[in-house]
């Protein structure tokens, strides 16, 4: 039996873009405590940068619910069954939204923002990372989402590509406040090899959760999805950002340029981990077992 | 109250698809939209070969996953145990298509919303009007439909007598029996 994936490329770009905005958030926050005065520019950077991939995310997000998008006050009936993720999932992605907004406005107008509103929107950055994730772990049917590892594994891959965002930004644009981000690159350097310990673990179980766990497996790492598995996910999302930060940080001086390279990577990794993830999966077997 | 469900004798089906032609042409369904999907197991060697035709569709679970995921409640439980889809509701999310674990929700790809088997067997029994249904249709009679909380039921007897059970154990609490 052939199996077409329930969801595609728009809603694995909401994943990326909500875990990518909560992220950024987050890291504006802890250069906050870790380097305050020191890298406001580079903070205000991660606020209308989370901002602007959050409500890009949603827009993918409404064009992908076609019956919503159609009938847009059927939007309001999100907040109906509060025993569903996807509900719990607006209301975070509403009071994250608005926080940042609130920051957002402030940061125009020159106010400093009190630590309140933007711890605020630490926890529901955090929450709405690890909501995309919860949100596919519930499907029992589907060995591979239906794991404790992948909301962990969401929320990692979050902070990483929201880092990497920040991270990114001031290398390129503020070599000043770079020197000073030093927390965060630190912090931010161990979180692949996290999230290379989570990827092997999800795999790991899922192979041996039967015949549609082992086959969703052998589709990331020798089938269709192989490639951008290995390649794409491993290679590029994972290793290569793990050599580079290692060569600058245990040999010679580190340079920016190959720092910005090394974001650009995890952002590309963080990406195809929503994809593959939504892509690979197959439903338990009922009569014969589904393949591609 | 009564509570609707259905029999499938996979050992009667011989895999003519009627019943899901019946179903799209009562229901006014698109011609991608089908309520009823076919899984078919090959078994044996040559010259002893078994084919197995297993018609899936809404098995209408108590215990519905849909329901339980559907954030604006489009998917819910409505009267005599069936499952029901309120068009209005839906915003095609498709996350109840991510929970049912059959695989027998199907988007409209007109309107978006998604959307699954009736039950409409049930307005038969009510309105006492024959009508063009999967039961009706089904050329070998694979299919029986009834009460599953009345003992004395065609249905009953028949699972009684044929040890007939749900597709898959533990994925859901299904109405759907099958012989196979």
């Amino acid at each position: 039996m052939s199996f077409t994936p329930i969801w595609g490329v728009p809603i694995a770009l909401y994943l990326f873009l909500a875990g990518l905005g909560g992220g950024a958030f987050v890291t504006a926050y802890c250069l906050r405590r870790t380097a305050p005065g020191q890298a406001e520019s580079t903070r205000r950077f991660a606020h209308y940068a989370a901002f602007i991939v959050v409500c890009i995310g949603l827009a993918m997000l409404m064009l992908d619910a076609k019956a919503g998008f159609f009938h847009p006050q059927r939007f309001f009936l999100l907040l109906t069954n509060f025993g569903s993720w996807m509900t719990w999932g607006v209301v975070f992605l509403v009071l994250f939204t608005l926080a940042d907004f609130i920051v957002c406005i402030l940061d125009l107008t020159k106010h400093k923002t009190p630590e309140w509103l933007e711890v605020f929107g630490v926890i529901f950055g955090l929450l709405v990372a690890v909501y995309t994730g919860a949100l596919l772990a519930t499907p029992h049917a589907f060995p591979l989402w239906n794991s404790a590892a992948l909301p962990i594994l969401f929320l990692v891959s979050a902070m990483s590509t929201g880092a990497a965002l920040v991270i990114g930004f001031a290398a390129i644009k503020r070599p000043e406040e770079f020197k000073a981000m030093e927390w965060v690159s630190d912090a931010h350097y161990w979180l692949p090899i996290a999230e290379l310990v989570l990827v092997f673990f999800l795999m790991w179980v899922t192979y041996h959760n039967g015949e549609a766990g082992a086959n969703s497996v052998l589709v990331l790492m020798v089938g269709q999805y192989a490639l951008a598995f290995w390649l794409g996910f491993i290679i590029i999302g994972l290793v290569l950002p793990l050599i580079i930060e290692s060569v600058g940080r245990f040999g010679k001086k580190e340079s920016r340029g190959m720092t910005a390279c090394a974001d650009v990577c995890v952002i590309i990794g963080g990406y195809l981990l929503r994809w593959l993830i939504i892509v690979a999966a197959l439903p338990v077997t009922l009569v014969v077992p589904a393949m591609f | 109250m009564a509570r609707y469900g259905m029999l499938i004798d996979t050992t009667k089906c011989i895999g003519c698809f009627t019943c899901r032609t019946a179903c799209q042409r009562q229901n006014g369904l698109l011609d991608d939209e089908a309520f009823i999907r076919f899984e078919t197991r090959e078994s044996g060697k040559y010259p002893n070969v078994h084919v197995e035709t297993v018609p899936l569709q809404c098995m209408h679970c108590d215990d519905a996953p849909c329901a339980q995921v559907c954030p604006t409640g489009a998917a819910h439980m409505g009267e005599d145990g069936i499952v029901q889809v309120d068009q209005d509701r839906c915003i095609g999310c498709l996350y109840c298509m991510a929970a049912c674990p059959y695989q027998v929700r199907v988007r409209n790809s007109k309107t978006g919303s998604v959307d699954k088997c009736r039950f409409c067997t049930v307005s038969a029994y009510t309105s006492g009007t024959k009508m063009c249904t999967c039961v009706e249709a089904c050329l070998t009679g694979a299919r029986t439909f009834g009460d599953l909380d009345d003992p004395d039921s065609e249905i009953s007897k028949k699972i009684a007598e044929t040890g007939a059970a749900p597709i898959a154990p533990g994925l859901s609490k299904p109405k759907i029996y099958y012989v196979r």
